[in-house]
This record gives structure tokens, sequence and C-alpha cells, in this order.
């Protein structure tokens, strides 16, 4: 039985190593629904392209809102940075926009803004790799937006990332300063190594700890030992000065390492589309969110729900043909939003609507467990259309009740 | 005639015994020390030394070498009680490079592909030389803890400058003035390590003008004293050598 219960055990771990699919994901769906949900709403998300030679750009943009009804469990995001969810530096970023503006330091969100943000990024490191936008939020953790694949081609050791100094030299960071570096490094490790080639070339354990338990242990240290060690601090000390001067000469220029917190205003928005939710539902056999709303439409032109986009999860209203082919399929849903009343809210109308936002990728992307969160409110935002193509964005959230199909 | 030969190959068999014995040893206590001091690092200094653009005027000089005289304190006492060695700290902080030298190629620059520069560990040798050139000529553990300790800690900034000093050079990047080192820091994206995480210059010394450094240095070389004496002790407490007097 016990060799049985090996073999088991063996074969399964083989049968793991060897049968285990490469992992690809960030994380993006472990933090808790009502986080995802809550706090950074992503959308427009753009790549330029998805295949990009080494050194060559690629620009990822695109749009977020800062929830209103931000998660009393979280603070406030007082710090955030706007980063790349990216298996390591395969793309090196050369600029940073928030609504135009140019950010390379953290930033300040405020609570019910909209941000627009463009990355600028520069092919470093061959290969297939899935990237996401990603906002760090200090104390809170990484709130990760939809993720494409994007192929990097041709040679690494082409890539170069030339940065000018004020001084006017123009030096490539991929290795600038790694030489002098190991150098310094190599001229200390050898003076350690002198040092204690010095003492190992003596017999070392046995018979020096015999000597020191004899009371003798004066006579293992020589009157040489001792005058090379008056000479050492004051050789280390002349040549740990002699190349701080030397540097600070080379480099009279230099200055400190630079922060600062970013303050940007979100971008000014109109809210022509009023939504205030009566009441939400999630079945869960149905892998369905149920929502009753009212919507007031404040705009002159009449209006349909288009879209609803919780966590970078999205539902297509089909009767309105918004679907986007190039989103991530499975954060797509084509036809998952079924919308009654289904005709148009027409200006200055309030409608009552109810609407379903059915598929399973509700579970698969572990949304689904918003009703077991200790915060099971959920956030979502909603898109209006008018007949124009117009777009009114509303950020809406509710306590969600879950239905279990028991009764 | 004949005896006296036995006995000279017999004690030059002795040496070989011994010998061979004293690097049987070493090379499992290089490998601890390698081993645990890295690891200690990581987990005190962590980030401080990881990245290039984290490395500022007031902290760094204040946790690294702080952080940095545990190692040495300890594995010092040891060899200088027993065994009359006065190479401890040396010895550790030779470790610690080798260990930090391996991991930053592999780890770093081969596996995660960051560039070399950008993770370019210090160098704390230059202040355990003078922590056991101290012990050798003063024979003493007081002395080495208020002059060593102190030596220790505040010799750290200026003999790194040689190192790090060309990454602090000014450039003008997207309409900001930045070093190098931020520029680095920007350009090589680290999901984990957002730029809101680098504790730089946060702190109260606002009112000494531009002379965080000297303060730093001061206020590490100050309290490398006290930890260098806990240490030493905590060192104490793992040589001890009851096990092997039994015998």
């Amino acid at each position: 039985m016990k060799i049985i219960t090996k073999r088991i055990i063996k074969f399964g771990l083989l049968g793991l190593l060897l049968f285990s699919p490469e992992l690809f994901a960030h994380g993006e769906r472990a933090l808790e629904p009502f986080i995802r949900m809550r706090t950074i709403q992503w959308y427009d998300i753009q790549w330029s392209k998805n295949t990009v030679d080494v050194n060559q750009e690629i620009v990822l943009s695109g749009r977020f809102h800062v929830a209103e009804d931000w998660p009393n469990a979280m603070v406030k995001p007082d710090s955030a940075f706007l980063n790349l969810a990216i298996p390591t530096p395969v793309l090196v970023r050369t600029a940073t926009y928030i609504n135009g503006a140019i950010l390379n330091n953290s930033m300040a969100l405020k609570l019910g803004g909209d941000y627009d943000f463009k990355l600028v990024l520069k092919g470093r490191v061959p290969g297939r790799y899935h990237i996401h936008p990603m906002m760090n939020l200090r104390d809170i953790g990484v709130i990760v937006g939809p993720g494409m694949w994007i192929d990097v081609q041709g040679v690494a050791a082409d890539f170069k990332n030339p940065v000018t100094t004020l001084a006017g030299e123009t030096v490539d960071l991929e290795t600038y300063g790694t030489a002098n570096g190991i150098l310094w490094h190599l001229v200390w490790l050898g003076i350690a190594a002198l040092w204690l080639l010095w003492w190992l070339r003596r017999p070392m354990f046995i018979p020096r700890y015999k000597q020191t338990l004899a009371g003798d242990e004066d006579a293992l240290i020589t009157p040489l030992d001792r005058k090379i060690g008056g000479f050492g601090i004051i050789g280390t000390l002349v040549l740990i000065t002699a190349s701080f001067v030397h540097a600070d000469q080379k480099y009279p220029e230099s200055i400190p390492l630079q922060t600062g917190r970013a303050e940007i205003e979100p971008l000014p928005m109109k809210h022509d589309v009023a939504v205030k939710i009566k009441r939400a539902t999630y079945r869960v056999v149905q892998r369905s969110l149920q929502l009753t709303m009212e919507v007031t439409n404040k705009s002159d032109k009449p209006v349909e729900l288009g879209e609803l986009n919780s966590a970078t999860l999205r539902f297509f209203n089909p009767a309105l043909q918004r679907f986007d082919s190039n989103y991530p399929k499975e954060l797509a849903v084509e036809n998952g939003l079924d919308v009654q009343p289904s005709s148009a809210i027409s200006p200055g109308a309030t409608a009552t609507l109810t609407v379903k936002a059915t598929d399973v990728a509700w579970h698969n992307q572990k949304l689904a467990s918003i009703t077991k969160d200790t915060d099971s409110n959920f956030g979502a935002m909603l898109f209006f259309y008018d007949n124009t193509g117009e777009r009114y964005l509303a950020s809406i959230s509710a306590p969600v009740i879950p239905d279990f199909g028991t009764n | 005639m004949v005896s006296q030969s036995t006995a000279i190959s017999r004690a030059a068999e002795i040496a070989k015994i011994s010998r061979t014995f004293d690097f049987i040893l070493l090379i499992p206590i290089l490998l601890v020390i390698i081993g645990t001091y890295h690891l200690s690092m990581i987990l005190t200094v962590g980030d401080w030394d990881f990245w290039l653009d984290w490395k500022d005027r007031q902290w760094w000089p204040i946790v690294t070498p702080l952080m940095g005289i545990s190692f040495p304190a300890a594995i010092q006492y040891g060899l200088w009680k027993h065994l009359r060695l006065p190479i401890g700290a040396t010895v550790c902080t030779v470790c610690l490079l080798l260990g930090m030298a391996i991991t930053r190629w592999f780890a770093y620059h081969l596996w995660t592909n960051y560039p070399i520069n950008l993770v370019l560990p210090a160098t704390l040798i230059p202040g355990a030389l003078l922590l056991d050139f101290v012990l050798l000529t003063s024979r003493s553990f007081f002395v080495t803890a208020i002059l060593g300790g102190m030596l220790f800690a505040a010799v750290f900034y200026p003999a790194n400058w040689a190192i790090f000093a060309p990454f602090h050079q000014p450039v003008e990047y997207n309409g900001s003035l930045m070093t190098l080192a931020d520029v680095s820091g920007y350009s090589y994206i680290r999901p984990g390590v957002p730029e809101y995480l680098r504790i730089i210059e946060r702190g109260v010394l606002r009112t000494y003008d531009t002379y965080a450094t000297p303060l730093s240095a001061f206020c590490a070389a100050v309290l490398a004293v006290p930890l260098y004496a806990l240490w030493s002790y905590i060192g104490k407490l793992f040589s001890t050598t009851r096990f092997i007097d039994k015998f």
C-alpha cells in the first residue's frame, strides 16, 4: 500500500511538472471583487500595435475612472502610480502622460474623476508577452487593467537606451556605470582577499583554538600583524577619501535623487445621464447580475444603454452593435447585456430599466464571489449612447443581494 | 634517528590533517554566512540595496550599515575570542558581496532582465576592513565598538560614492530634472516597486540645508556603537565552546 502511495505521489508530481500549463497571469483576478469593481475602472484601453521591434515605440492608451463609492476598507488614493503588469522589463517606459501632462512620479487621484493616460514604451527583449496597464495604489495593492498579447521582435543585444545628461554626454542606460561599479567592487574585494589570505595561509581552527584555550593567544598575533593593522586603518581611510574626492571632482554637478507627487485635475466630464440603482441581485445559478435602475436623461438627445463594464469585464447590448472585437475575448461578452424596455430614453425623461448582465465570465473572472466579500457592494460603469454616437458615462454602485436559486 | 624522523613525519601528518580540516570546515561556514547574511540583508535593507534609485542621501547611509553590522560584529567576536583571527567582519562582507553578485547576476539580470547597473550592490567591505584593523590593533572589543563601529557606519557613504556618483548626474527627462538613477528606475518597469514606495529623504533634516548626508552618517555612526555591542553579545552566545570543551 505504501509503495502504491509513494508511486502515486511520485508520478503525480512528475505529471504536474510535465503537463502544467505555462503561467501567464499577473494576479489580476486575485484581488477581492469589491476592490476591483469600485476603485480604478479602466475603459477605452488601446494598444497602438501588437507587434513591436526592439528599439521601436508602442503606445498603450486609455482612460480610467476613480470610483466615487471608494470602499471604506481601502485608504484613499493619495499615492498612485500608473504602471504596467509586465513579465520583467521586456519593454521600457519612455514617457507617461496623464490628461496630456507628462508624469514621471506618483500622483494623487480624486474620487469620481476620469483620467486619460498614455504610456509610451519601447521594445527591449524579444518574445510574446501578456501586458496590462496597472495602477499601484499605496497601502491597497494593484488594480490591473485588461491585458493584451504583444510580440517583441528582433535581437535583445541591439537594444539601446540613450539618455543625454545636462553636461551634454549621451549615455546608454543599459550599460552605463556598470564597468566602473564592478571595478570598485573588485578593488575592495582584492584588498579584502589579501587581508584574508594573510591569515588563511596559517593554520586556522584546531591549532589556534588549542593555543587560545591554553591562554597563549597573544602569541598568535605577531608584531608585523599589528603593523599591518595600523597601516590598514590609514590605508583604508586614505583610499576611501581619495575615491570620494576623485568621484566628486569627476561629477561636480551631481544632484540627489528626485522625488515628488503630482497633482493632476481630472478630465472635465459631462454627466448628462444620472443613474440610481433600485435593486441589484446576483443570480448564482444563472451567473447573471440583474439590476433595476432609474435613469434620468439630462441631455438633449435620446439615449440607450450600450454597455456595462465592471472590473474590466464588458457586457455589450447587441441592439446597439457596439461590440469591441479588439478587446480581450475572455473579458468581452458580445450579447451579454439585456436591457428592458429596449427603447431609448427621451431627453429630460426618467425611466426604470431592468438590466441583465449574464455570462459565465462572472465566475471565470472571480467576480461572482462579490456576494462573499465583507463589502458586498458591486461597482460598474454604464455607457449610454445617443443616436449620433456620443457616449455618456455613469458610474454605479449598490449592495448586491445573492440569489442562490434555492427558492 | 628513526624515532626522530617518525616524529617529524607524524607532526607533518598532523599538520596536514589539521589543514585539511580547516578547509573542510571553512567551505560550509562560508556558504552558511553567504546564505544567512545575504538573507538578513534582503529582509532588513531590501529595496535600498536592490535598486539604484533607492540609494538616497539620508536613509540609505543609515539603514544599510546599521543593518549590515550584525553579522560582522557577531562573527568577529567568535573568531577573535576563540581563534584570535581578526577577519570576522571582512569574511562576512566578502561573503555578502559574493551572495549579492550571484543573485544580482543570475536572478535580476539573466532571469528577470534588469540591467546590472540598476541592481548594483553597495559595498560594506571598506567598513569591515576598518572594523577588523581596529580590533587587531586595539585588541579590545570596547575600543572596536566605539571606534570600529563608528567607522564602519561613517565610511559607508563616501566609500560607495565612487560606485554611485556617475548615476547622480542631472538629466532633463520629459521636461523634469532627474538623475540618471531616477531615469533608470522609471524606464525599467518594476510592477511590484511603484515610485511612491521609495523613501527619498523623507524626514526632518531639512533645516540643515543640503548637509543631510554628513548628519545621516554621524547618526549611523553613533547608533552603530550600541548595535555593535548588541551583536557582539549575540556572537558570544552563539560561539559558545562548551560542547567542544566536553571532549
